[in-house]
């Protein structure tokens, strides 16, 4: 059974998110490395660049297909994680710690209102799961 | 490609049917998958010398020359009943029907079993030079390659069933070019075959669209009713071709910027 750390928040869409202020880290979460397959390149955006709520802010390319990732928050990137750049292996060996993708300076806190703590996205995967 | 990746973008906001498209090219193409590099992959200037158009595709994976295929385009919610939750579940189903299909015109065609089991002889780029799992192959050489994007919960996907196979423009447009291009021919016609080579009659593109149908119809279990894009697919494919399909920037180098 996977484990989700506690101090996540998660999307619908398997993307996890680490609050610090007003600062929100942003990475795909275990799960979804796991249904990926083997991770071959990924797409971020750059500096500045607005990610909006429920839209791709990236695109991930496994040896099953490609993957939209989809944002769980708006706002401005501040920073973008170049070890994924060099090594791409470690959003699959480490999706919630070192494998993390970006990070935004939320324009909309609330939105995390919206998003499910851990327990409630592992009910969650197991749902979709049982539905699929 | 636009109007594909309409009927994708749309099927996130309903809970519409699965829709099944096929189609041919106006003229010659070569698609590239979307994280390809077309420097590495794709001989810009022989595309030009032989007038086919490059265009980008959503899915993933490798170049494919569009000239005697048929291209078809599977979009549903990755809920839907009708297809397995797991992403490779997809890639069987979807062959399982296009093989039904096949053996209508007596040809007996395999799913591939094992990821990238060859290498087509160092053609890397081209998606025919090296069969995926659940690919399909006819003894041994592969005549459908096939790819997918996925995105909210919905999953769109590609395939290319070769009607014809010509090995010399491949080699021609598809990159690297070998020192021994002869060689290269040779070992890509090795891993590359087509309908006209193994059906036991004479086919045309209209027949092997036909029976393709009828294989999806009768692996699911379903029956297939034509429709048209409803008028909010028609208004995001024309967004999309005019911002994305006939955009230098996305055909050539791609990139996952807002194209509508």
């Amino acid at each position: 059974m996977k484990v989700f750390p506690d101090d996540l928040f998660y999307n619908r869409e398997h993307a996890w998110v680490r609050v610090d202020g007003h600062l929100a880290t942003i990475g795909i979460t275990d799960y979804a490395q796991e249904k990926m397959g083997e991770i071959i390149s990924v797409e971020l955006p750059e500096v500045d660049v607005s990610v909006e709520l429920d839209e791709p802010f990236g695109t991930i390319e496994s040896s099953k297909g490609v993957f939209e990732l989809i944002s769980p928050l708006s706002g401005d990137v501040i920073s973008v994680n170049e070890d994924v750049m060099d090594d791409i292996g470690i959003i699959n060996s480490d999706p919630h710690d070192t494998g993390w993708m970006i990070v935004i300076d939320m324009s909309d806190p609330e939105e995390l209102d919206d998003l499910l703590d851990s327990r409630e996205y592992h009910d969650f995967i197991i749902r979709e799961a049982e539905d699929g | 490609m636009a109007v594909d990746e309409a009927i994708f973008r749309v099927n996130r906001h309903i809970d519409a049917p699965p829709t099944l498209r096929f189609y041919g090219w106006a003229s010659p193409a070569v698609s590239l998958g979307y994280f390809q590099d077309i420097k590495k992959e794709v001989d810009v200037e022989a595309c030009r010398r032989h007038r086919i158009h490059i265009v980008r595709r959503p899915t993933g994976g490798k170049a494919v020359l569009h000239e005697g295929d048929l291209t078809y385009a599977v979009v549903a919610r990755e809920s839907n009943p009708l297809f397995p939750s797991d992403i490779l579940g997809t890639y069987r189903v979807i062959s399982h029907c296009i093989s039904r299909g096949l053996a209508l015109l007596g040809i007996e065609a395999e799913m591939a079993d094992n990821s990238r089991m060859s290498d087509g002889g160092s053609l890397k780029a081209s998606c025919f030079s090296s069969p995926s799992r659940y690919e399909l192959l006819v003894r041994s050489r592969k005549i459908c390659g096939s790819a997918q994007v996925r995105s909210h919960g919905v999953f769109l996907q590609h395939g290319s069933v070769l009607m014809d196979f010509d090995p010399y423009k491949t080699c021609d447009v598809m990159l690297p070019h070998a020192d021994d291009c002869e060689g290269q021919v040779v070992r890509l016609n090795q891993s590359v075959t087509s309908v006209l080579e193994h059906a036991d009659r004479p086919v045309d593109v209209g027949e092997l669209c036909r029976v393709l149908m009828t294989g999806f119809e009768e692996s699911l279990g379903i029956a297939l009713v034509e429709g048209t894009l409803s008028p909010e697919e028609e208004e995001v494919k024309t967004q999309l071709l005019k911002n994305k399909y006939m955009n230098i920037q996305w055909n050539m180098k791609g990139g996952c910027r807002k194209w509508i």
